[in-house]
């Protein structure tokens, strides 16, 4: 079932893409415009969702969804990344991952709170000295000015 | 011939600085790292890397980079013949054989013969790439806009025609990656495609994000889904020089995994991986004892561990002389030189002799590094192993956040990073090949604007592919090789392919 809805999500994308080159133009007096490009990988990613849409139900696979301790694990990292992303412009690269380290450690491998903050502060501080001391990359610092 | 060793000679000009060397250096040790521990493949980490490369000079980057792909193919039969567990992709078959060896005690040999064999493959694969790179470009440097394309279409219709699931799945991830390159600005008259009004879209779709998210993030996520609370453990190795009988039944498997993996890291689509499945399947078919295989044949390593070697040197050809990339690495490969500003092709080696020939220089060097490193320094890589991975996966999400972030200082390619991951999570347990993605996105400005100046010059619009010979060659044979895909897959899968 979760194939299907996403073949059928292939051929909106590609139709909905497709009418978008359109409008772009295809062909002007200079030659090929914008929009002739996008509109042929459009029409591909239409045609494609359409064939694998007709294919025989044997061909379509149910997506097999991690259930249980997996599926935490796995919304663990995601719930990591987004505070990643979330709190780097805020609070700079330091305390974001280490808050995040905590996060994954907790969720996903269930250390305990002690193992989970001395790896989180051990993990976060060498990252942040090998790219931001040793290599000198400019990540983000928090209000703190680290 | 003398123009190939002049070139050769002054690439090792080139690489020996102490600079240079050391980043040979360096980069055969992360790759061998990379290659050993499961859960972080060559592409990844290049991905990672890539950021640091942009405050080196142009060659020190490259050399980096290439000996990270080559180191990883080293490295990645250590886990293989030890635990059974693949390193990375291209070392899964590995697995079958040295596994059953180090069962059976003789992982020393096992090991021994995939680093010696490695190293024989790797430096055959360079001597050829070193004569072979400048006639591909010398006869491509005829090539114009509408050969090109022909060219490329053909390297796109390869791949599809080398991935192991569905075909048309594959065409329509290479369809989707050329509609995520064109999200950005127009280059040609700098009109907005795609970007719904948004400054962040306007530069278009960073390509480490989608990388790192793809291949990094989706790893990551795949791995902690089953992940087990346990930590990897290997026994003590002894006798690593493979014995006579060993290198009696190994020298052979060895050049023909040498030539065989040549020839398919030449073909886009091709590559380390398939190489070595390739090199394995001849060398059962062709033995005497076939019903050795899979009970411990040296020839099932030294074969396929040879093939992945040499396949990385074929595989930098088409990306340094004509710039098509043949796998997703070497299109990180290609991204990285194009962001250092610099356009591999077919005048790459004429206008940029310090690079190419330093880069086949330090292949040469490499790989004498990786032999130090992967037989006496066994031990020390089998002591990484012992790190486990539930402990490991939070510092490698780390480094896909900082690579993410650093090529653009960005907070915005984060979000895009966690999309492409968890997309690639999804697609991959519905059996979409997402290298066929990544080319594309990587050819496709490149494919459109060869597209867009055939166009241009042509009086007859799209007849102009037909009329030039060698574009009706290289069209002609795509079609030819799509029928037969087509034909081959509705035979197998009794369907629709």
């Amino acid at each position: 079932m979760f194939e299907r809805t996403l073949n059928v999500f292939w051929i909106v994308l590609g139709a909905s893409s497709a009418v978008y080159a359109w409008s772009l133009g295809m062909i002007g007096p200079a030659g090929p415009e914008s929009g002739l490009f996008p509109f042929i990988a459009s029409i591909i990613v239409s045609g494609a969702g359409i064939v694998l849409l007709l294919r025989p139900a044997t061909h379509a696979r149910a997506l097999d969804f991690p259930q249980g301790g997996s599926l935490w694990r796995v919304l663990g990292v995601i719930l990591g990344l987004i505070v990643m992303a979330v709190g780097m412009p805020y609070l700079g690269f330091s305390v974001t991952s280490f808050i995040t380290m905590i996060i994954l450690l907790r969720t996903v491998d269930r250390s305990s709170w002690i193992s989970a903050v001395t790896l989180a502060f051990i993990s976060t501080a060498s990252v942040f000295w090998l790219f931001g001391q040793m290599l000198g990359m400019a990540l983000p610092r928090g209000p703190w000015g680290w | 011939m003398m123009e190939a060793l002049n070139g050769l000679l002054s690439g090792f000009g080139v690489i020996l600085t102490p600079a240079n060397l050391y980043l040979c250096f360096l980069g055969s040790l992360i790759g061998t790292l990379v290659g050993v521990l499961p859960g972080v493949g060559p592409l990844a980490a290049l991905a990672l890397l890539l950021p640091v490369t942009f405050t080196l000079s142009p060659i020190g980057g490259m050399v980096m980079l290439a000996s990270i792909f080559y180191g990883a193919m080293y490295g990645g039969s250590t886990t293989s013949i030890l635990l059974n567990i693949p390193g990375e992709a291209a070392s899964v078959v590995t697995c079958i054989d040295g596994h059953q060896m180090a069962r059976q005690g003789r992982a020393g040999p096992a090991l021994g013969i995939a680093a010696i064999g490695s190293f024989i493959a790797g430096t055959l694969g360079v001597v050829i790439m070193t004569f072979f790179a400048p006639a591909i470009a010398a006869a491509a440097i005829r090539f114009g806009p509408p050969e090109n394309f022909a060219l490329m279409v053909l390297g796109l219709i390869c791949t599809l025609f080398m991935i192991s699931g569905s075909t048309i799945k594959g065409v329509l991830m290479i369809a989707l990656g050329f509609l995520t390159a064109t999200v950005g600005l127009d280059v040609v008259n700098g009109r907005e495609r795609y970007t719904f009004s948004s400054v962040d879209l306007s530069g278009g779709i960073e390509l480490l994000a989608l990388v790192i998210g793809l291949f990094g993030v989706a790893e990551i996520l795949s791995n902690v889904e089953t992940m087990a609370k346990t930590t990897l453990l290997a026994d003590r190795i002894r006798g690593l020089w493979p014995s006579l009988a060993d290198w009696h039944a190994s020298w052979r498997a060895i050049l023909r995994g040498s030539g065989l993996g040549f020839v398919l890291g030449l073909v886009p689509g091709g590559g380390p991986v398939t190489a070595a499945f390739m090199s394995y399947a001849l060398e059962k078919r062709i033995a005497a004892q076939p019903d050795r295989f899979g009970k411990g044949a040296i020839e099932g390593v030294a074969g396929p561990e040879s093939a992945n070697n040499s396949a990385v040197a074929g595989s930098l050809i088409p990306v340094l002389s004509l710039g098509i990339p043949s796998n997703p690495v070497t299109a990180l490969l290609l991204g990285a030189l194009i962001i250092q500003g610099i356009q591999p092709g077919p005048l790459f080696i004429a206008q940029r002799p310090d690079l190419f020939w330093g880069i086949v220089a330090s292949m040469y060097i490499g790989n004498v590094f990786l032999l130090l490193l992967n037989l006496p320094l066994v031990g020390l890589w089998v002591q990484f192993l012992r790190i486990p991975y539930r402990v490991m996966f939070p510092v490698v999400l780390l480094l896909c956040v900082v690579g993410t972030y650093s090529a653009n200082k960005n907070v915005f390619d984060l979000w895009v990073m966690l999309g492409f991951g968890v997309t690639g999570y999804v697609l991959r347990k519905l059996e979409y090949d997402l290298a066929p993605f990544v080319i594309a996105f990587v050819l496709a400005p490149l494919l459109e604007q060869s597209l867009r100046q055939s166009l241009v010059m042509s009086s007859d619009g799209a007849m102009i592919l037909i009329k030039r010979p060698v574009t009706a060659l290289l069209l002609a044979a795509s079609v030819a090789l799509t029928f037969l895909m087509f034909r081959r897959r509705t035979k197998t899968e009794g369907g629709l392919p």
